[in-house]
């Protein structure tokens, strides 16, 4: 009976994974390629009207360092970020907690459809990259006039 | 009993002790840190994005250093949010400083997001060589 039990808690907890992610996508379009976990950079999404949003948290890095790209619907956010260790000419430096991520990165953010490649803006401050992407005038809301 | 662990054991880390998780939870985000230490002193690098310097509060109080602050990402109004890895825009961290340290001359810069901490040694606790004198 235990292992019974054991198998649909399981079972629970993956179904309520599954909505979570799900409810974290809420109606953005979820693909394998967008959804990543403990991943460097972090990554938020947001629409407006006219707009998608999209912040990636990348602390201490410059924008030179960064590269962001768009092809066939993805948008791509890739490039290195080095450690902060062994900066110092220092003797025998040890090293305590080491959490911040290092290496090179790279994520990829399956775009809505109706997201216009040709009009994209990106910048960066305060270690977060904000890449703003137009959306479609066709798809953008507007009022209709009942006749 | 005291909220943030103490670490006795020096080897281990020692300023890098997460504050009790139940403090920390929900509402507030654990940033991310790398500890160095030189016979100089600490240097640490915590990841803040978002945090400007008017947003971020430090402070020593009884050998326990405490980050905190807000950050706040520039967006559009009328954004709606659709998902989100970072969620909470506020953040805290504590560290146990040991008694050697020379809390008083602590360092803070903060650039792109990453706060660095320079923490030295207090003179008389850095390391040093000892003459042995001849019979």
């Amino acid at each position: 009976m235990k292992h019974w039990s054991l198998h649909n808690d399981l079972w629970n907890e993956f179904d309520q994974l599954q909505q979570q992610v799900a409810s974290l996508f809420g109606g953005f379009p979820s693909s394998i390629r967008s959804y990543s976990d403990g991943t460097f950079p972090p990554l938020n999404v947001g629409m407006t009207d006219d707009t998608v949003e999209i912040v990636a948290f990348v602390p201490g890095m410059k924008p030179d360092q960064i590269d962001v790209s768009i092809d066939q619907g993805l948008l791509t956010i890739r490039g290195e970020r080095p450690t902060s260790f062994g900066q110092q000419d220092n003797d025998e430096a040890r090293r305590y907690a080491q959490e911040r991520f290092s290496g090179a990165f790279r994520r990829v953010i399956e775009l809505p459809d109706n997201a216009n490649p040709e009009e994209v803006t990106a910048r960066c401050a305060n270690g977060c990259l904000t890449v703003s992407i137009a959306k479609r005038q066709s798809s953008r809301p507007r009022a209709i006039t009942v006749q | 009993m005291n909220d943030i662990t103490n670490t006795a054991e020096r080897e281990q880390t020692q300023v890098a002790t997460r504050e009790n998780q139940r403090t920390t939870q929900s509402l507030t985000r654990t940033p991310a840190v790398d500890v160095e230490e030189t016979s100089h002193g600490i240097t640490m690098w915590l990841d803040v994005p978002g945090v400007t310097r008017d947003k971020l509060e430090i402070e020593v109080h009884d050998n326990t250093l405490r980050i905190q602050g807000d950050a706040t990402v520039p967006s559009p109004q009328k954004l709606e949010l659709r998902y989100a890895e970072i969620r909470e825009s506020r953040f805290v961290r504590s560290f146990t400083l040991g008694g050697d340290l020379d809390t008083a001359n602590i360092e803070a810069n903060l650039q792109d997001g990453v706060l660095k901490l320079t923490i030295p040694r207090r003179e008389e606790a850095r390391p040093r060589r000892i003459e042995i004198q001849a019979a």
